[in-house]
């Protein structure tokens, strides 16, 4: 386990050496991802100028929701690149996946060490911000419980993403047309859970409830965190499913990958 | 001695969807594919023994490739079983890979951004290989390859018949006691390929390791290997030395004869004029038929001989028969 974190942290290494060389390109890179995100929040802003709430929800205490979702896709996204659907899908068909099962160690630690893109940094660094910002915003009565969930709440977030990563990756082994389709439920799905579920149609909320369990990762953390009623009247301790439904999701999700490795190794394509 | 490789009726057959023309024939094919059962592999045993260096042969899409992939363990056959260095290859990979080394042709397993000493070091702690062993390996294989000019060179900077080197540098530090290559010569020229056979040749004979390699070079087999096995439509066509292959379907051997004097016919029983320029005759002969001694006797007899060469068919005109003609074809 020791000897796996060590090579993980070398193969990370060259990925970080690889990137450090061109150090404009890097802080160009960071630099525009960190005004992509700004820019999303500025918008934001400017609506609540107009409108003051959103659902209820003050400008505060939405950066909360934004700035925690932001912090975790952007963590998930450098520390799961090489499970990225795109770039995996890529990888399988150029046939670099049979150099990593060439080599002796697991193929999971393997594609994690295969990419690792440092220039995500910016977005993580704008998504603290903003986190931040929103916990000065807003009014969290802060209390041990909500000190330690915190963390454990964006670790679940981190997981529960990356766990999509995997099974988006997962599906390209039987079709490279799936990265659209899941690029929507990653990409998009993070999006829609920077804001209150409670604004969306309910067939949607259905939706981020039922099929991408998503609602149990922001929201209802959210609730906790900002004191604020359950418009659905579920139970209070809806708010403390995050890391089961998180951690749930990468486990699972690592499962539907070992069957995807073994389906690759029955046809080879 | 017991073999290293063990390989019986080993199967492999992928289902492909049936490709039908038109647009209706699309659309039907997406609502209900027909799968068209490709046999890349049907039905091969052979055994190889330890210390053996044994050249893989085949047209493209004969099975060669994957048969190489079963046996790093890349895939996982349909039907048969694969035995080598004792282990099943596709079960416990990790442990299994370990043990061999393998250059897919065209593929690196190197680092693309990494100057090549630096992800031969990557590779040390990998495969866990002891300090000093790495270094006298490194050493070794440097000068066997000539690497030293670009060992700090990034690996995206290499040529190709660099980048060959070091992937075959790079198989080999862990000292495996197997190594299997695909196309190792293949795109490059003649001085690099000649570098390379006489490294595998280097690393089979002084450190035993056994190699299989697939190749449509023919020369590599002819200066490489001491067996060789010809692979087509995924069967098993011949498996044997390569002085026996060119006995057994050499075909016609030539006999090329420059007279003293001209001529008006110059026949003999055994043999076929195949061209005739000036003095100079070509024969044409079956080596089952009749001896080049034998039919150089009958000229001699009747003709005044200046000069005369025998010519024996090339090794690739044989295999080129051999697939064209279905010589092996079995019933």
């Amino acid at each position: 386990m020791a000897k796996h974190l060590r090579l993980y942290l070398r193969l990370i290494g060259v990925q970080l050496r690889g990137q450090l060389q061109y150090r404009t390109a890097f802080l160009m890179d960071a630099l525009a991802t960190a005004v992509l995100t700004m820019v999303g929040f500025g918008s934001l802003a400017m609506i609540f100028q107009r409108f003051e709430n959103l659902g209820g929800w003050s400008l505060g205490e939405v950066a909360f929701l934004f700035g925690m979702v932001e912090f975790s896709f952007g963590t998930m996204d450098m520390l799961f690149s090489g499970f990225d659907p795109q770039h995996f899908g890529q990888q399988v068909r150029r046939g670099s996946l049979d150099q990593l099962l060439l080599r002796p160690l697991p193929i999971t630690l393997q594609v994690l060490g295969s990419k690792f893109v440092l220039r995500r940094v910016g977005r993580i660094v704008q998504g603290a911000l903003i986190l931040l910002l929103g916990i000065l915003a807003s009014d969290v009565g802060w209390s041990v419980g909500k000190l330690l969930y915190l963390p454990i709440v964006l670790m679940s977030l981190v997981s529960f993403f990356g766990g999509l990563f995997v099974l988006g990756a997962t599906l390209t082994f039987w079709t490279v047309e799936s990265v659209e389709v899941t690029n929507i439920f990653t990409y998009g799905g993070s999006e829609m859970m920077s804001y209150p579920m409670h604004i969306y149609d309910e067939w949607i909320r259905r939706f981020f409830t039922f099929v991408i369990p998503a609602i149990f990762l922001n929201y209802y953390p959210a609730l906790y965190f900002l004191d604020k009623p359950d418009p659905f009247d579920l139970p209070p301790s809806t708010s403390f499913l995050a890391p089961l439904v998180g951690f749930g999701t990468l486990v699972l999700a690592l499962k539907v990958w070992d069957v995807g490795l073994r389906h690759y190794q029955s046809t080879g394509s | 001695m017991s073999s290293i490789i063990t390989v019986s009726g080993l199967h492999k057959h992928f289902s492909v969807p049936k490709r039908r023309a038109g647009l209706w024939g699309t659309l039907k094919a997406l609502a209900r594919p027909e799968m068209t059962v490709v046999r890349a592999v049907d039905g091969i045993s052979f055994t190889i023994q330890p210390g053996e260096l044994v050249g893989y042969l085949g047209p493209n899409g004969a099975g060669k490739s994957t048969t190489l992939k079963m046996l790093t363990g890349l895939l996982v056959p349909s039907e048969g079983e694969v035995w080598v260095n004792g282990q099943v290859p596709w079960r416990e990979r990790e442990r299994y890979v370990a043990s061999i080394g393998a250059v897919f042709g065209q593929r690196t397993t190197l680092w693309w951004d990494l100057p090549v000493v630096e992800s031969l070091e990557l590779l040390q702690h990998i495969y866990d290989i002891p300090a000093a062993r790495f270094r006298d390996n490194l050493a070794q294989f440097r000068a066997l390859l000539d690497m030293d000019s670009f060992l700090d060179t990034p690996v995206r900077s290499l040529s190709l018949g660099q980048r060959m080197r070091a992937d075959l540098c790079a198989a080999l530090l862990h000292d495996p006691v197997l190594l299997f290559l695909d196309e190792p010569t293949i795109g490059l020229d003649v001085v690099a390929k000649e570098r390379i056979r006489q490294f595998i040749q280097h690393v089979n004979s002084e450190h035993g390791t056994t190699v299989l390699l697939t190749t449509h070079d023919l020369s590599d087999v002819e200066k490489l290997c001491n067996r060789v096995m010809i692979i087509d439509q995924g069967r098993l066509l011949f498996g044997g030395g390569l002085p026996h292959l060119m006995e057994r379907f050499g075909g016609n051997r030539e006999l090329v004869v420059d007279f003293a004097e001209e001529y008006p016919a110059v026949d003999v029983e055994g043999a076929a004029v195949v061209a005739r320029d000036g003095l100079r005759v070509t024969y044409q002969f079956a080596r089952q038929e009749i001896t080049a001694s034998a039919l150089i006797g009958r000229l001699s007899a009747r003709y005044r001989i200046q000069d005369l060469a025998v010519r024996e068919p090339e090794i690739e005109a044989t295999i080129r028969r051999i697939y064209e003609e279905k010589l092996l074809e079995s019933p």
